[in-house]
């Protein structure tokens, strides 16, 4: 039975309400999921909240998978709307979605990252290892958008074409929003690495 | 970086759509241009840095949402069929009892029930019973009423006797005439308030006797009602 397949089957079990299945369907895609939160959230506590939405959103709707497409990109479909869901009530990186927008310019991008001194929560990368907790770190100095676009593209590998169809925005647009954030992301490095 | 096309070619060169013509272009593109060469490798590198993201584990967390709980394991109901209906049972008998006022009475040789109020209840004694007690009340305040009455006389004389005493003080023998005038308008004051309270007393007393005639005739209405 391939893994589509086993999907198909698990799906089909836990919406006559075998909650065995619905345990072993979540099994296999929670990690993805997990970490999906935690690079956009930054923190463990609003990963796992994002997480079990995601889930929840899963559950609700799963009586409307049709299997046209792969339940991956269903299920990423609604963690992605969650995700922002979450931001808009949240205000994820408030601190800095004010000042790193894509309509600054490169030198209010470089003051921003010149005042910015490198510290993050440390409590809130308790969780992950040491290379993870650097990444957290660089994804925080990008606003929401950027680093949803990092997120889609870099980690999730969409298209810029289904990046745009899922974000409503034009396929151009996510290029820019990428393009900055990798901008604004090599100032960051290049800041650390002086600094350390 | 000053070249004006990097901000269009770096994400191209990311995404998977180029067609084969659009690659060759951007190919040729970064042959010719260092700032576009630069810019694309430092995107290449914070790609590969990004990318050395090790998954986390997951923290413990509820996996199966509340209602596949409620779908898979249905809950048995929390009372049987008896236990549904015998609060509204309950409350029914209830309800008969007190429409036809049932009353039911236990004795040495069982237990007997009755239906209206003619049987149980002795219009007789109910009425010796109110008798009793209203002469019960009458003697008890008419004693309190002669009480009260000693005291105020006692307290009114007193006080004359003070104001006297105090008046012959301040105005010597000289006055005593006059005196003996002002005492006795202080006793036709005195008699008068005297029968005044008596009076209101009176009133008093005679508006309590009212009441318990009044509940005499409420038992003896409700006794009819019964019948």
């Amino acid at each position: 039975m391939s893994f589509t397949d086993q999907d198909e089957a698990l799906i089909s079990a836990a919406l006559d309400g075998s909650a065995r299945a619905w345990e072993r369907l979540v099994k296999r895609y929670e990690a993805r999921v997990y970490n999906f939160s935690l690079r956009l959230t930054g923190n463990q506590t609003d990963a796992l909240d994002l997480m079990q939405e995601v889930f929840l959103g899963v559950y609700r709707n799963l009586h409307r998978f049709r299997g046209d497409a792969q339940f991956t990109t269903w299920l990423f479909r609604i963690a992605h709307n969650k995700a922002v869901d979450m931001s808009r009530r949240k205000y994820m990186v408030t601190s800095l979605s004010s000042v790193a927008g894509q309509d600054q310019s490169d030198e209010e991008v470089l003051d921003h990252i010149a005042n910015d001194n490198g510290e993050h929560d440390p409590e809130r990368l308790l969780s992950a290892s040491q290379g993870n907790a650097e990444i957290l770190g660089y994804l925080d100095i990008l606003n929401w958008e950027q680093r949803l676009v990092v997120e889609l593209k870099v980690f999730q590998s969409h298209t810029f074409d289904e990046i745009a169809e899922m974000q409503d925005i034009s396929a151009n647009t996510a290029k820019t929003r990428f393009y900055t954030a990798l901008k604004l992301l090599k100032a960051h490095m290049e800041q650390s690495h002086e600094l350390s | 970086m000053s070249c004006h096309e990097s901000s269009k070619l770096v994400p191209d060169y990311f995404d998977e759509t180029l067609s084969l013509q659009q690659r060759k272009a951007m190919e040729t593109h970064l042959q010719n241009c260092a700032d576009c060469q630069e810019a694309l490798a430092e995107a290449k590198s914070i790609n590969v840095h990004l990318r050395q993201w090790q998954d986390e584990p997951v923290p413990q967390w509820q996996r199966i949402p509340k209602q596949l709980h409620v779908k898979s394991e249905p809950a048995r109901p929390r009372f049987s069929f008896w236990g549904q209906w015998a609060p509204l049972a309950g409350a029914f008998v209830m309800a008969v009892a007190v429409m036809f006022n049932v009353q039911l009475q236990v004795q040495d040789y069982g237990f007997s029930i009755a239906f209206g109020g003619g049987s149980g209840i002795d219009q007789g004694v109910i009425a010796a019973q109110l008798e009793e007690f209203e002469n019960e009340q009458r003697a008890a305040q008419q004693q309190t009423l002669q009480l009260l009455t000693a005291q105020l006389e006692e307290r009114q004389a007193g006080n004359n006797a003070r104001l006297l005493e105090t008046v012959i003080e301040q105005f010597g023998d000289s006055t005593t005439r006059s005196l003996e005038q002002v005492m006795a308008y202080f006793e036709a004051q005195r008699q008068q308030d005297l029968q005044l309270m008596q009076t209101s007393y009176q009133r008093l007393a005679d508006s309590d006797f009212q009441t318990i005639r009044s509940m005499q005739q409420l038992a003896n209405y409700v006794q009819y009602q019964g019948n």
